[in-house]
């Protein structure tokens, strides 16, 4: 009997990974054909010759790097902004003693509620008037300000927690405030920055609605929105289309390689706080 | 809890510099946004006041309206039902396998991955088979060829089709969550109810499930919110077409704004958007405060 069920969860569990895995590996394989093999014949074949030649159309092309190499600047410079900024309101909110922090608490929880698509619309008049339309200004100003809410939340329940007794023999010893939050808060505080960092880091990298309404420049876009013009515009060379799917989704999927227990950790405890 | 005093001027640079890129980037837009929705504006007239009318227009001449908040409200039931099968197989995993963090880590590669990826991947699956359709070819070869079709421009099915590859896409994600939480329930409960005689799905039951409803909680709630402002997906994979077929509330908002260019309407149903959030993720807290309280 529990032989038999133990078999059953198995197949289900391995079913599952299946289902899961094989589309991403089909994808692969998909853009290793040729236009005829991909209409033509059924869909497990194996491409008899990889053509690799497909991902040289797809990264000759389609400007991978530059758009690689706006989503690294992009996300580098808000994740930084967005560690600076966090950190410092959520040490403000969490350990000094003033009238408005409740108030300003109580202001970045509301944000976690709000639909960034709804501002999409006037954040463009705002850009607009202020001549940082399509520049990247118009990604990473948003992108900071979209990922505060549950960074400022997730730091300032960890700051919480550090005893006030490390603060108060700094104090005595004559370190400023500024010094306490440099040398000591900050330097503690790692782990729930790292949570930050891997919660922001996924969701900037991926985003798309932003990019796409900000940015017209082919100069300036970041992957996703590359790709989405590079599939549009190469909507006959499936191959191609395949490769540069396998390339935008390569960058992400190394980093999950190397770090996958810390983001799967990072993640949940974004999702348990926010 | 707190434990330092310093001056004002120090409050303010800890504070003001994030509050302000937040306030202006966030709060300021949303404010504008309502403000907007009460004009009759678009691209080519100047804006004009005209009150609560773009709301009438929105309830009750919008055709489009409707079946749009109707898809979104499935998009919120159909995400929320998968959480139920989540718990079911992290329980099991939790119980049968040794080593599940890693089986839990492959789950959950799909959710790493840009929406246009999996938007653009999951459409190319849907493919008529004479393009290279992976789900029509499946079918071909298993000789249920009526039941192909092409997927995405049937306005019946299109959007079930959408349903599913989100399902798909955050399978990883709730089954992560849940399995944390079911991981996280003390070995010593189980053993206590061993003695008493509940073991294997019994135990399931009547520990695990119990045990998992505040973490069951957190994945309906992200669930729910998720699906409100469900908008990459669909506009990757169909624009809300054919014929709006598969709007969401949010890809309304987006073609009235951005390619109709009618902003004060757009408004409008951004301004709808933010308040059906802000109103279900209240309703959604309060509701499970009394689950919650009914089992602990």
């Amino acid at each position: 009997m529990k032989g038999i069920s133990k078999g059953i969860v198995y197949a289900v569990l391995g079913i599952l990974v299946i289902t899961q895995i094989y589309p991403l590996f089909w994808l692969v394989l998909y853009s290793l054909k040729t236009n005829e093999q991909i209409l033509g014949s059924s869909f497990f074949s194996l491409p008899t010759t990889p053509q690799w030649h497909n991902y040289k159309d797809a990264y000759k092309s389609g400007h991978y790097l530059q758009y690689l190499g706006n989503s690294v600047l992009v996300t580098v410079v808000t994740l930084v902004c967005v560690i600076v900024f966090s950190s410092m309101v959520a040490y403000a909110i969490s350990r000094f003693k003033w009238r408005y922090g409740p108030i300003v608490t109580l202001i970045f929880l509301m944000g976690m509620m709000i639909p960034m698509q709804a501002t999409l619309l006037p954040l463009m008049v705002i850009f607009k008037n202020l001549h940082i339309l399509n520049t990247r200004w118009a990604l990473i100003l948003p992108y900071i300000a979209f990922a505060t809410p549950i960074s400022v939340f997730i730091l300032s329940g960890f700051m919480r927690g550090i005893p006030a007794e490390i603060e108060e023999s700094a104090f005595i010893d004559g370190a400023s405030v500024y010094r306490i939050f440099r040398s000591i808060i900050l330097p503690i505080s790692i782990p729930p920055i790292m949570t930050v960092v891997i919660l922001t880091f996924i969701t900037i990298w991926n985003e798309y609605i932003m990019a796409a309404t900000f940015i017209s420049s082919e100069k300036l876009k970041t992957l996703p929105f590359g790709i989405y013009t590079f599939v549009s515009q190469y909507n006959v060379n499936y191959g191609a289309i395949g490769a540069f799917l396998v390339l935008g989704a390569l960058p992400v999927l190394i980093v999950y390689f190397v770090l996958s227990e810390r983001i799967t950790k990072g993640m949940v405890a974004g999702a348990v706080k926010g | 809890m707190n434990v330092l005093k310093v001056p004002a001027r120090t409050i303010a640079v800890f504070v003001l510099p994030c509050l302000i890129i937040y306030i202006g980037l966030v709060f300021v837009p949303i404010i504008v946004s309502i403000y907007d929705s009460l004009l009759d504006w678009d691209s080519i007239n100047k804006a004009k006041f005209i009150g609560l009318d773009n709301f009438k227009t929105m309830f009750a001449h919008d055709a489009n309206f409707w079946p749009a908040v109707r898809h979104t409200l499935m998009y919120a039931v159909f995400s929320m039902l998968e959480i139920p099968i989540c718990l079911f197989v992290a329980a099991l995993m939790n119980r049968y396998v040794k080593k599940a963090n890693t089986l839990v880590s492959i789950y959950f590669v799909p959710v790493i991955l840009s929406t246009v990826i999996i938007g653009q991947l999951w459409k190319t699956i849907y493919n008529p088979a004479d393009m290279g359709g992976m789900l029509n070819g499946i079918l071909n070869s298993l000789g249920l060829e009526s039941w192909t079709r092409s997927w995405l421009t049937e306005p019946k099915i299109a959007m079930y089709c959408l349903y599913f590859v989100s399902l798909w896409q955050y399978f990883g994600y709730h089954l992560l969550i849940q399995f944390t939480g079911v991981q996280n329930i003390p070995q010593e409960v189980y053993e206590a109810a061993k003695i008493d005689g509940a073991e294997g799905f019994k135990s399931d039951w009547y520990i695990t499930y119990p045990m998992a409803v505040p973490i069951f909680k957190i994945s309906i709630v992200l669930a729910f919110i998720g699906s409100l402002q469900q908008f990459d997906l669909v506009w990757v994979m169909t624009g809300g077409g054919p014929a709006h077929a598969t709007d969401t509330i949010s890809t309304h908002m987006y073609n009235s704004s951005f390619l109709s260019l009618k902003y004060g309407y757009g408004s409008a149903l951004a301004t709808f958007l933010v308040f059906v959030c802000l109103v279900f993720t209240v309703v959604i807290n309060s509701v499970f405060k009394k689950v919650e309280a009914k089992y602990s």
